[in-house]
This record gives structure tokens, C-alpha cells and sequence, in this order.
């Protein structure tokens, strides 16, 4: 036997079964999102419509005017925010960056996907209905602040870039009792509001082009 | 020289270096620890949210400082941000999967953890107290009188460290990359559900939240009196239990180290709870005074002691003297008394003197019935005295108020302690009598019943809430005749029936 040989299967061995048709594409998405812990930020955020779903239907109060009414609603959109930031970040550092020609293309998909999957699982929740502003408000907060995450995604790395859309969540709170105009504190807008939605938009736009681009910044300290 | 003739060095002693090791692990911790990435993000929401609403506040402490230290948002702006990083930190060695590496290491992983844990919290607090001494220095810019108090500084300090605990807690037992969004969401909760009850309770075991007002924080304390320490005390023990407990939770795991150590550290986690088990007990035994709120374990009679002052004066008619902390207000006062003593001057039971009185906290928790009117001005004393509580109006720039509203709230309570004799919500003749003069000193009926009467504690019940219209028609009618009389005729009416309209014995037609 030579070595040219020991590629050939002995005759006698059996043939190997057939590979399942799993595009290599669905297997390496598959896979990057798995490195970034999507199926469990699906969970979280599954419970966070659960959530929304509860406090609707059961009237959670808050004590206070307008910026307190939208209180339990924001922080909820908040949290989604802050999950979809956090699955930003790979384990796997420069190796993936030199080898993985597809990840600017990974991580827009699963920014994309994950966002989709977050308005979707809160616009679930607030089918008990009542939810301040209704599913257009909910569409541009969701847009807006998952943006914010992505942004903080890049400059704070991944490990912190729940805590920006936190810091929006007291600014726009704040915006909201002051009964601030400006349009960046799009949830003190009306939910029509197009200056509100541009903005929020622009937002979501910008985070989504960095995350594509650079992705989640890695620091020693994660 | 040969090798065994070299002077012998002196190798360090293992029990020092014990600590020398676990300091410099801390130096690395501190290095190498997340929470100055974020205390910069604090730093804005505590000025966002704290900072930029107390520096428009009136200048006195307890104003000042009612949204930072009496609503604990020096607590709730740092939280969550604290929380999370802390879980961040504490997750850090499972998420890397080192747990079972670290277990074997020369110190007990407990050991680690704790370095890691007291990195974090050092930059926690340190950011804290920073932060809080620069606000302290800020808002004293323009505060004339008295100090801040340090105990409810103490409480956030406090808290801070019983939250990290509870986030690297969290992060430790738990390791994921979820960990740190969940437990920062859960501090927002916590602190949003304690926000709620603090709100609505005033006595029992909810004043041991941080986050509550009611029966501890404002009124005249720091003036008249001192912010009592009772209440901020039991919040210490309270948080500083749950920090002591929490931490000392990661000592008891197999893993954590030896057997001794995990015995020890089960013992100091359980007397963390009964600390905090202890300080609920503590404040369900509380009682509301009129300097605040009294624990009677913990309580020093020396704090309850008025504190004394020399008060400053001015002419108004008639003399009226404020507390030193009130003087930049005392133009106002005279301002506002001037055309209401006008009127009174002359008749019986008008005031001779005006002065200050502390405004106090109501004992049996807050709350306003239909029997009281809470805390109002009032007339007393012969020669009459008219007995003025500053503090439980809303001065200028307090909770969206201006410089007219404070004027008209002087002028109306003074008239209303001088036409009904100072309690309850007047009849009708009283009421239409209070709205006259209260117009012909310079606030007409229509802005009396929009703004200056549902803004007194006994408005409501006369005008309806605020924008409910206005007086009741007949009272309103009277009121309009009473104001146009000659001020000649209505000063002699008023001399013949003062007495009879106190107490109660005129109708509205009665009133010319």
C-alpha cells in the first residue's frame, strides 16, 4: 500500500452515508448565532413580551403623569434593547475576524433578526391592549433604542452596551416630565410623530452600519 | 565569596504574606475592572436626573436635597448601572468556563471573588462619594444656613455596596452574558417597585426603603430642627445586611474554599440577614413625630432638641420675623402681607406681630382628612400673633411654583386664619368674606379658584380640583359684592361681625 492509497476506502468497507443538505451558509449562520447566545436572547426576550403582556392586562400603575405612564412600557423596551446589545459580542476575538469573511454579513443579519424578533415578541405582549402610543410607538422605541445598544455596542464593547440604552431610558423618562420637544426623545413624541420616527430610524440605521462594519468593540476588561 | 557565604535574605513571613498577596490581587482587580467605563454614564444620568432638578429647588437643604436623599435618586441613578457591572464582574470567571481552574489555585476562590468584588465596589462608592461631593459643593453655592445631612449620604453609600453585592451575586451563581442586563433591569424594578410603596406608605416597616419621603425628609429639618437619624440608621443596618449577607453567600459553595471558611462564611451571610431581618423590626417599631421619625432603640433625645436661632425681622405694617434660612424669602413675606394687613388693621384679632413657626411632619404618618387641614397659618395669643409656617408652602422654584403663587399662598392663608379663625375649610359667609379680601389684596376671584385655592390645603373642598371652574356661584356673587363696598364700609362691617362670621354664625345673605 502507498500512501497514494490511503486516501481510497478499503474495498471492503462500507459506503459512507449520504451528508445532509444543510447549506453551509444556513450551518455557519447557525452557528454564529449560537456563538452569540441568540437562541437564549430569543428566551429573554419571548419573557420580556410576557412581561408587557402582564403589566397590560393587569394595570400596572405607576403614580405620576405622562412620563410615568410610559414608565413600565419603556423600561420593557428598554430590556430588549439591552439583550440585543449583549449578544453583540463573540468569544472568539481576532481569529474571527481574520478568517470570517461573512461576519460583517452575520452580524447585520442577526442585529436585524433579533430586533425583528424583539418588536415582534413585545408587539405580542401588547396585544392586552392599552399600551401607550400602540405598536407604532412600540415600533420606533424598539428601532430607536436597539440602535443606541448597537452604537454603545461599539464604543463600550459588548459586555456594557446594555448600559446606554439604560442612560436613554433616564433621559427619555426625564424628557417626558419636562415635556420636552425635540424630537431625539422620541418617545415624549406622539406616536405618528415623523420627526420622532426619523430620528429613531436614523438611530437604529447608524447602529446597524457600525455593527456591520466594526462590530462590538473587545476590551481586555471584558 | 561563595554561595553559602552570602548573607542569608529573609524570607517573608506567611501570614504577611497573606495579605500582601490578596492586596496586590486587588491593585489587578482594580486595573482591570469595568465600572469606570461606566461611571462616566452615572455621572450623566445622576446629573440628569438629580443634580439638574435639585440646583432649581429653593435653597434650603431639605428642599435641595428632597428628590436626592428624601426619594433616595441617589440611590436609583446609581443602581442599576452598579448592579450590572457588578454582575458583569462576578460572571467574568464562569463565563470564561476558569471556575474549576480558579478552585485549584494557591488562594481559596472565595478569596478571588472577594478582590474582585471589593475592586468593584470601591469604584462604586468611590464614584458615589465623589459625585456626591461635588453635588453637596454645587447646591451649597447658594444655601445660606445649616449643613446637609450625612447620614442619608451614608445610605447610598451604603446601598450602592448592597447592590454590587447583590449584581455579582447574581453574576457569580449565575454566569452568562444575560446576567448583567437582567440584573441591571431587576435594580430598575426594585427600585421602581420601592419608588411606588415609598410614595403611598408613611409609617411601618416600608420606611426602611431607601426610596421613602414620607415622615423622615424635608418639612423644616436642618432649620428649626435637626434631621433626625433614626430612620437613616436602620437603613444602613438594613442594606449594609444584604451587602454583608449576599457577599459572604459566595464563600458558602463547595468550591469556594476550605471547610472552616465555608462554615464561617455561612455564619457571617446569615448574620448579614439577621442584621437586615433586625432593622425591619427595628422600623416597624417606629413612631412619626413632629421632627420626624423616631425608632425608639435607636433614638438620642439630643436630636430632638429644637435648634436655637435668632430670627430676622422686618416692617410690614406689622413686625415680621423670619429663621435666618428663610431671609432671602422675607422681602416676599413683607410683600405679600402688606395689603392684607392693610385691611386687618384695626379690627379685632388682628395680628400685632407676625412670625415663623417650624413646619413639622404630621404625626400618624401623612395625609390630609376632611377634620384637618394639615399644617396651615394661624392666629393666636394676645396681642394676636400670626403664627406662619414657611416651610409648608411651596416656595419659589419649589415643584413648578413661582413667586406669585408663594405671595398668593401667603396672602390667602393669612386671611383664612383671620376669617375662620385659622382651621378647618370656613362656610360659606367665611369663604365669601376670605375671597373678598383676598382679592382687594391683589388676586382676583377668577386666579383665586384656578390657582391659589386648590393650591391650600382646603381648596379642593371649596373649588373643586384644579381646573374645575371656580367658587360656588352664590359665594362668588357675595364675594364680588363684599369686594366692591367702599373700604370704609366693609372695615366698619367687618368690626361689628367679626366675631359672630368666626364663629360660624352669619349666613351669606347676612353679608351686605
Amino acid at each position: 500500500m502507498t500512501a497514494a492509497d490511503v486516501h481510497r476506502p478499503a474495498p471492503e468497507a462500507a459506503p459512507p452515508p449520504p451528508a445532509r443538505a444543510v447549506p453551509g451558509w444556513l450551518r455557519l449562520a447557525w452557528l454564529y448565532l449560537v456563538s452569540r447566545r441568540a437562541p437564549a436572547a430569543v428566551a429573554v426576550l419571548a419573557g420580556l413580551g410576557a412581561v408587557l403582556w402582564a403589566s397590560l392586562h393587569w394595570h400596572w400603575d405607576v403614580a405620576g403623569g405622562a412620563a410615568a405612564q410610559q414608565a413600565i412600557p419603556l423600561a420593557i423596551e428598554t430590556g430588549a434593547a439591552m439583550v440585543i446589545a449583549v449578544t453583540c459580542y463573540g468569544p472568539f476575538g481576532e481569529p474571527e475576524r481574520a478568517t470570517g469573511r461573512w461576519l460583517p454579513c452575520l452580524r447585520l443579519a442577526a442585529a436585524v433578526l433579533l430586533t425583528t424578533v424583539a418588536f415582534g415578541a413585545l408587539a405580542a405582549g401588547s396585544t392586552a391592549g392599552g399600551l401607550p402610543g400602540g405598536i407604532p410607538a412600540l415600533l420606533r422605541n424598539v428601532a430607536g433604542m436597539t440602535g443606541i445598544g448597537l452604537l454603545a455596542a461599539a464604543v463600550l464593547g459588548g459586555a456594557l452596551g446594555w448600559a446606554a440604552p439604560l442612560v436613554y431610558l433616564v433621559l427619555a423618562e426625564g424628557a417626558l416630565a419636562d415635556g420636552a420637544t425635540t424630537p431625539w426623545a422620541w418617545p415624549a413624541r406622539p406616536p405618528h410623530d415623523l420627526g420622532g420616527a426619523l430620528c429613531a430610524g436614523a438611530v437604529l440605521a447608524a447602529g446597524l452600519l457600525v455593527t456591520t462594519v466594526r462590530g462590538a468593540r473587545e476590551s481586555v476588561r471584558d | 565569596m561563595t554561595a553559602t557565604s552570602a548573607p542569608v535574605r529573609c524570607t517573608p513571613q506567611a501570614g504577611r504574606a497573606a495579605p500582601l498577596g490578596l492586596a496586590r490581587l486587588l491593585r489587578v482587580e482594580l486595573r482591570r475592572n469595568a465600572m469606570p467605563f461606566v461611571l462616566p454614564l452615572i455621572a450623566l444620568v445622576f446629573w440628569f436626573d438629580s443634580y439638574r432638578i435639585a440646583a432649581t429647588l429653593p435653597p434650603l437643604w431639605a428642599e435641595r436635597l428632597f428628590y436626592i436623599f428624601g426619594q433616595g435618586h441617589m440611590l436609583i441613578d446609581f443602581a442599576p448601572f452598579v448592579a450590572g457591572v457588578a454582575a458583569w464582574m462576578g460572571s467574568r470567571d464562569g463565563r470564561r468556563g476558569l471556575a474549576d481552574l480558579l478552585a485549584t489555585g494557591a488562594r481559596p476562590r472565595f478569596a478571588v471573588q472577594f478582590a474582585t468584588w471589593a475592586a468593584t465596589v470601591i469604584w462604586a462608592v468611590g464614584g458615589y462619594l465623589v459625585f456626591m461631593a461635588a453635588t453637596l459643593w454645587a447646591l451649597s453655592r447658594s444655601i445660606t444656613y445649616g449643613a446637609p445631612p450625612y447620614w442619608p449620604l451614608a445610605v447610598g453609600a451604603v446601598g450602592v455596596a448592597a447592590f454590587s453585592a447583590a449584581g455579582f451575586a447574581a453574576g457569580a451563581f449565575f454566569p452568562t452574558r444575560f446576567t448583567a442586563p437582567v440584573a441591571a433591569f431587576g435594580a430598575l424594578l426594585a427600585c421602581g417597585v420601592s419608588s411606588q410603596i415609598g410614595f403611598n406608605e408613611g409609617t411601618g416597616w416600608a420606611l426602611i426603603l431607601p426610596t421613602n419621603s414620607n415622615s423622615n425628609f424635608g418639612q423644616d429639618a436642618g432649620v428649626f430642627y435637626q434631621f433626625l437619624p433614626d430612620l437613616p440608621i436602620a437603613r444602613v443596618m438594613f442594606l449594609g445586611g444584604i451587602a454583608v449577607a449576599l457577599v459572604a453567600l459566595l464563600g458558602v459553595p463547595v468550591t469556594a474554599g476550605s471547610l472552616r471558611l465555608r462554615h464561617i462564611a455561612t455564619v457571617v451571610s446569615a448574620a448579614g440577614a439577621a442584621l437586615t431581618v433586625t432593622a425591619i423590626a427595628l422600623t416597624a417599631t417606629a413612631q412619626v413625630t413632629g421632627y420626624g421619625t423616631v425608632i425608639p432603640a435607636l433614638h438620642d433625645a439630643a436630636s430632638s432638641r429644637p435648634i436655637p436661632y435668632t430670627p430676622v425681622c422686618r416692617n410690614a405694617g406689622i413686625r415680621v420675623c423670619v429663621h435666618p434660612a428663610y431671609r432671602p424669602w422675607l422681602a416676599d413675606v413683607t410683600a405679600a402681607l402688606r395689603p392684607v394687613q392693610t385691611q386687618m388693621a384695626g379690627l379685632p384679632g388682628a395680628p400685632a406681630r407676625a412670625d415663623q413657626v417650624a413646619t413639622l411632619f404630621t404625626v400618624g404618618g401623612p395625609g390630609l382628612g376632611r377634620s384637618s387641614v394639615g399644617q396651615i397659618a394661624t392666629i393666636s395669643g394676645q396681642p394676636a400673633v400670626l403664627y406662619l409656617p414657611l416651610g409648608a408652602l411651596n416656595l419659589s422654584g419649589a415643584f413648578g411654583q413661582d413667586r406669585t403663587d408663594f405671595l398668593d399662598a401667603i396672602k390667602l392663608q393669612t386671611v383664612h386664619a383671620f376669617v375662620t379663625a385659622g382651621s378647618g375649610y370656613g362656610d360659606p359667609a367665611q369663604t365669601a368674606v376670605q375671597a373678598a379680601l383676598v382679592q382687594n389684596a391683589g388676586i382676583p376671584l377668577a386666579r383665586q379658584a384656578r390657582q391659589a385655592l386648590p393650591d391650600s390645603p382646603w381648596g379642593n373642598a371649596i373649588a373643586g380640583p384644579p381646573g374645575n371652574g371656580g367658587y360656588p356661584a352664590q359665594i362668588a356673587t357675595a364675594a364680588t359684592r363684599f369686594a366692591a363696598l367702599p373700604a370704609a364700609t366693609r372695615h366698619a362691617w367687618l368690626a361689628g361681625h367679626l366675631t359672630a362670621l368666626r364663629a360660624g354664625h352669619l349666613t351669606l345673605a347676612q353679608l351686605p
